[in-house]
């Protein structure tokens, strides 16, 4: 089956803080119809946002389909506190590429 | 803009002192809006900025916007509310904002009304909280304890919408409040005046970061008017609009949960919020349910000086290097720490071209012919900090490695000095939520007339 990554679905996919501990993504459609494939797909799951990072499923915080947004909504616990030692991003703005390289089949 | 009866916010930008249309604000100006209400601050910047007090924006720009905005407001006859005032809201920020505006005042040669609010919480305040077990974890993952707060330089909390309605009570026209809830901050005057909270803070978490809620997003004026079962959403700028996508994508913006937040005193449910498209360039927001919760709930955040830190910058060419590299870090690291010990000392790399954004979360195979690296140490005195960064970024330099080929210095730096002193290293120490009894008792109006 073909694949496409996630971002060439997608319209935005975005990274940013939710609070000192915690990174949200963002992941929204315009189309009906590519969002309920994406939704639907099986492809963007827990589990797969977590082994796109490396991190155990215990880190994904929360995830939410938000059909009246075309959205897909994941939060991970950061594996470091804001501006804490070592920490490379003070806004979290810029985790999504891992999100947005997710293979997405094609219509079956 | 509205019905009768309907309260228009004019929002000037995302945050105060980043910017905002000349144009789209006396566009927005001629809409009739009620109040000027703006956003200056935000955890996301960062600890530094609670920690240090210092301001997180520049005098110069906060005062040329504000200029601005109390000269639109005067004209109007309408207040202007500046939230979380300085970047993260402490005393010292409120005060050195209040100097800025009455500046302005006596520039413009104009009489005002000036309230300030500030949030600071003092330690023995939360302290005692903490003892009557009032204080719960909200996502630091560890409880707030004594000793945590005896470490904390600097502590505030986010005020509702109640000490912002107290300082339109006593009649301000210029309000600079300390850390408050971006949502409150333009929710308040539509509050005051008796809109549906629900929708005042459903609209004042769209219209904080201003025209972020608009198409093309920027830093700009974003209007919200509420009538009495929805609020319309209409850009400043004629060259920006409002759209479904861009207003429902903002809802999401910055915070986990998209059907329920919880705020100060309340829990808003925005399962059944509805996005309808009125023309080109406005959107209609139907929907928001808030509950009062029992026991009324302020976050707190506070931060700890962690050390000093110091920074050293390089960039690596050479090919030979890209596959040596990770062992010289780690050996540079483990030799610092030992020639300095006992002295304890945190140190770090972000090597750009590896891992330096994601650290371990990359998963990506290197690439490039350059890398980029920041040696970033801390330690408990600046002196210490420096001693060690410039141990490792000397020793780097001249580190042999199996396979060098240029054995006259590993690595390119842009600046001397190679080794530059950051100062103070805050940390985040509190972001918990502490009960109060009332929502204006931590948080003191002052007035004077200027």
């Amino acid at each position: 089956m073909a694949h496409r990554p996630l971002h060439q679905l997608a319209d935005i996919v975005r990274s940013k803080n939710a609070g000192p501990y915690r990174i949200t993504f963002d992941v929204i459609f315009t189309d009906r119809a590519r969002y309920e494939h994406v939704r639907d797909s099986g492809a963007i799951t827990p589990e797969s946002v977590a082994s796109a990072y490396g991190l155990p499923l215990s880190q994904i915080s929360s995830f939410f389909h938000i059909d009246q947004a075309m959205a897909i909504k994941v939060t991970i616990i950061r594996p470091r506190a804001q501006g804490s030692g070592g920490d490379g991003d003070m806004y979290g703005c810029q985790h999504h590429v891992p999100l947005m390289k997710i293979a997405v089949p094609e219509d079956a | 803009m509205g019905e009768a009866g309907s309260i228009t916010v004019l929002t000037p930008t995302g945050t105060l002192g980043y910017g905002f249309g000349a144009e789209a604000l006396s566009r927005g100006m001629t809409l009739g809006p009620a109040v000027i209400a703006v956003d200056a601050g935000s955890t996301d910047p960062g600890p530094s900025y609670l920690g240090s007090s210092k301001p997180l924006v520049s005098d110069y720009s906060i005062r040329r916007e504000l200029r601005d905005l109390i000269s639109a407001g005067h004209k109007a006859g309408i207040p202007v509310i500046v939230g979380s005032a300085g970047g993260a809201g402490t005393g010292a920020q409120v005060d050195r904002t209040t100097a800025l505006v009455r500046s302005i005042a006596a520039e413009l040669g104009i009489h005002l009304r000036l309230a300030w609010i500030y949030a600071d919480i003092p330690i023995e305040r939360a302290k005692a909280a903490v003892a009557k077990g009032e204080v719960l974890d909200f996502e630091a993952g560890e409880p707030l304890t004594e000793t945590i707060l005896d470490q904390t330089c600097s502590l505030v909390a986010q005020m509702g919408h109640e000490p912002i309605c107290a300082a339109l009570e006593g009649g301000a026209d210029v309000i600079i409040a300390g850390r408050a809830c971006d949502d409150s901050v333009i929710a308040s005057f539509p509050i005051w005046r008796g809109a549906d909270p629900a929708l005042a803070i459903h609209m004042g978490k769209i219209l904080e970061c201003g025209a972020f809620s608009a198409e093309p997003f920027a830093m700009d004026v974003m209007l919200g008017t509420i009538g009495t079962d929805h609020f319309i959403l209409e850009p400043g700028s004629i060259d920006r609009r409002a759209s479904v996508k861009s207003v429902a994508a903002h809802s999401l913006y910055e915070r986990e949960n998209p059907f329920f937040q919880g705020g100060p005193g309340h829990a808003m449910d925005l399962s059944d919020c509805r996005f309808e498209q009125l023309n080109e360039r406005q959107v209609k927001v139907t929907g928001a349910r808030i509950s009062e919760t029992e026991d009324y709930y302020i976050k707190l955040e506070g931060a700890r000086l962690a050390g000093y830190r110091s920074i050293c910058i390089a960039g690596l060419r050479c090919p030979t290097l890209s596959g040596a590299i990770d062992g010289l870090l780690a050996e540079a690291k483990a030799k610092a720490i030992a020639y300095f010990a006992p002295e304890e000392v945190a140190i770090n790399f972000h090597l750009y071209g590896r891992n330096g954004v994601m650290k371990e979360l990359e998963t990506e195979s290197p690439s490039g012919h350059e890398l980029g690296l920041v040696i970033d140490v801390v330690a408990d005195r600046q002196d210490l900090a420096h001693a060690v960064c410039h141990q490792i970024s000397g020793g780097l330099l001249h580190w042999h490695y199996p396979g060098i080929v240029n054995p006259s210095g590993n690595l390119a730096f842009p600046y001397s000095p190679s080794d530059l002193d950051l100062g103070p290293h805050y940390e985040f120490s509190a972001y918990h939520l502490m009960k109060v009894t009332t929502p204006t008792e931590l948080f003191p109006v002052h007035f004077e007339d200027l």
